[in-house]
């Protein structure tokens, strides 16, 4: 049975799963809305994933990163557990090795990642505010009233410009609704908001650093075509949207482990697609050991204690380790 | 005198000073989630963060009973340099009396130095203030080379937290030490204790040293900066502060009137980015990010109160300085907002950025 390799992206919006063979093939993608429920989009996931691959393939390796991925790195018996930007710049070095630039836009954050000749020389991440990301544009479709999936096709059709405050999604909000009062259209108004999204995006994260084309975008944002085209019209140049553009973190933690373990030679330490099934409990407390009181996690797995973390003593973690 | 100070790394030498002086010294707590809300309760919203911490530690030692405060001046057109008076007003109108004793740098105010030495020496001879200060110094000195060393060990220790807890045995020893006999047994001791811990040897070409600059608040109280040296200590990596208690002592105070101190050489190295004092310690951090990079360090941490003046200019320097020196900089704006987790991120990322970099460099010359 030919290898694969799982990568596991378990972020705020979205909940990706996806199986790669060893020649970096994607075999399966899942895109799962993470509904504040982390551990049971990873489940449906890897239910998902069962169905295609269980039979065919053998797991070799597992990777998780994401917001979530110390939790669920233990849940799934994890090779890797790495930091999104790692993740996503390893992707796009495998799928799209000429780039220099990576604009990354996710649900609640945002990412700019600089390469040279395959190496990250340099990144940023939004600092402040939500007001670039993938939840400013839900938020301000949904006022609109129209679905976000066709929210980039209404900011093509835009006849005329009108530049939005973009800086804070209050702000531009009541900017909006002050620019429909003008008697602006609806596809101007997006369009507009488009610009004002690119233009924080490149100022925030930008912040005076040269950027050097290819450019390359993704995350799920990537799917908006306006904001490709507001992209394209802020730089003067061609932006590329890779072919798996909204799982990419996933992609490079499936490499990131495909890579570990071929340099360590280990064998994998995946539970198996029963993941999905065993029963696994997060708890956590507060340490009272001294006046830190730090919030320790506990997990709990068929009722054994499988990890501990949030100590800074290291108290607890260490304890696990020992039985 | 009851006699408070504010609470930046370990406050070992200001209590050990202002004890010997014949004062009573009130150590305000660790800042705590508890000072940091009371700071941040009393103090002007677009105050920096450093000015709130501090407000919330004047706090608990006045409510400690401290009578008189005892802190640094700043230099330049940071607004730090104004915040003794600051925190003695807001202290006042709370209805608290208390006196703010702010000692500026010698060179720039010799009388007022003067005058507050008088104060804080009493009935004590100038032989015997030359003594306390002597030992004083020595001590800082002492304790900063200690905690130097647990800065490379910690990288590479076998149990996790062995080198916090031997750092913070160490503090407690350094209290018991009034003589220069008992402050050469304690050296001795910490030194044995430092050597007891086990460590996993790494080789070489795989050791990461990381430098941390910026503003000194934010640097030197791990309580406000996520404890960065511990976090990068335990992500593998040696770590150096820019700025130790002992240093800024030999720059400010000990009289050099032939050559030059440590942080003189420094500011110069800084000097190609920043030719000017702007305040705060923005031509301080272009000095030591120039120092580590001739000393081969790996990358560097640079962390800064959010919107703090002098940091903004240095942030806004760090693309030229990456592009002529090839050293990654990673810039972190700290305040009562600052979520942790977001923070790990960036540094798991930019280790592994410095990784990759550096075993690229190695395979390349294999």
């Amino acid at each position: 049975m030919d290898k694969v390799f799982l990568g596991i992206d378990v972020g705020s919006v979205s909940t990706n799963v996806v199986a790669i063979n060893e020649k970096h093939e994607v075999l399966s993608k899942q895109y799962i809305r993470t509904n504040g429920q982390p551990l049971e989009s990873v489940k449906t996931g890897i239910r998902n994933l069962r169905q295609d691959l269980e039979g065919k393939y053998t797991v070799s390796g597992v990777g998780a990163t994401g917001s979530g991925r110390q939790l669920i790195g233990i849940m799934v018996g994890a090779d890797v557990i790495k930091n999104e930007i790692t993740a996503h710049a390893t992707a796009t070095i495998h799928y799209v090795p000429e780039a220099n630039t990576i604009f990354e836009i996710g649900g609640q954050d945002s990412k700019i990642i600089f390469l040279n000749k395959g190496l990250i020389t340099d990144f940023a991440m939004n600092t402040v505010c939500a007001a670039g990301t993938g939840s400013f544009l839900d938020h301000q479709a949904e006022r609109l009233g129209i679905p976000i999936q066709q929210f980039g096709e209404y900011a093509l059709r835009a006849k005329r410009k009108v530049r939005i405050a973009g800086r804070c999604t209050v702000f531009a909000e009541s900017d909006m609704i002050s620019k429909q009062q003008f008697g602006f259209s609806k596809e101007e108004i997006i369009n507009g908001l488009c610009e004002a999204l690119v233009r924080n995006y490149i100022n925030n994260l930008g912040r005076g650093k040269k950027l050097k084309p290819p450019y390359v975008f993704q995350g799920g944002v990537a799917a908006n075509v306006g904001i490709r085209a507001a992209f394209e019209k802020e730089l003067g140049e061609e932006v590329r949207i890779p072919q798996y553009y909204d799982v990419m973190g996933a992609l490079g933690a499936a490499i990131l482990a495909k890579e570990a373990l071929e340099h360590s030679g280990e064998k994998t330490k995946f539970r198996g697609f029963e993941a999905a099934d065993i029963e696994f409990t997060p708890t956590s407390f507060e340490c009272s050991g001294c006046s830190n009181l730090c919030e320790v996690i506990k997990v709990e797995i068929d009722g054994e204690t499988a990890a501990m973390w949030g100590d800074k003593c290291a108290k607890w973690t260490n304890s696990v380790k020992a039985t | 005198m009851k006699v408070t100070f504010p609470y930046m790394g370990t406050t070992l030498v200001y209590k050990k000073l202002v004890e010997m002086l014949g004062h009573e010294a009130v150590s305000p707590p660790k800042p705590s989630q508890k000072t940091i809300d009371l700071g941040v309760k009393h103090s002007p919203e677009f105050a920096c963060f450093p000015m709130k911490v501090i407000m919330g530690s004047y706090l608990e030692a006045v409510e400690k009973g401290a009578e008189v405060i005892l802190t640094s001046g700043g230099h330049g057109p940071c607004r730090a340099g104004f915040y003794g008076e600051m925190h003695k007003r807001i202290l006042q109108n709370l209805g608290y009396d208390v006196d703010v004793i702010v000692f500026d740098s010698i060179r720039r105010d010799f009388k007022s130095v003067v005058n507050n030495i008088k104060r804080l020496k009493g009935d004590n001879s100038w032989l015997k203030l030359w003594k306390i200060l002597k030992l004083v110094y020595k001590m800082a000195y002492h304790v900063d080379e200690l905690e130097m060393q647990l800065q490379t060990k910690r990288a590479y220790e076998l149990q996790k937290g062995s080198c916090s807890r031997t750092w913070e045995k160490i503090q407690r020893l350094y209290e018991t030490v009034y003589t220069e006999a008992e402050l050469i047994q304690a050296h001795e001791q910490a030194q044995k204790w430092i050597a007891e811990i086990a460590i996993k040897e790494v080789p070489e070409s795989q050791k990461i040293r990381i430098g941390i600059v910026g503003e000194i608040y934010v640097v030197m109280e791990p309580t406000v900066n996520m404890k960065m040296e511990e976090t990068l200590g335990n992500l593998g990596c040696e770590v150096r502060r820019g700025h130790y208690l002992s240093h800024w002592i030999e720059h400010n105070i000990v009289p050099r009137p032939f050559s030059k101190s440590r942080e003189h050489i420094l500011l110069e190295k800084g000097e190609k980015y920043i030719e000017i004092q702007i305040g705060g310690h923005a031509k301080e951090t272009m000095g030591h990010i120039v120092d580590y990079y001739d000393q081969g360090f790996d990358g560097i941490i640079h962390l800064m109160p959010f919107g703090c003046l002098p940091e903004l200019v240095s942030q806004s320097i760090m693309p030229k300085l990456m592009e002529d020196t090839g050293m990654p900089v990673l810039t972190i704006a700290l305040d009562e907002q600052t979520g942790l987790a977001n923070n790990l991120t960036r540094v798991e990322a930019f280790l592994d950025l410095i990784r990759s970099s550096k075993n690229n460099k190695l395979s390349k010359v294999s």
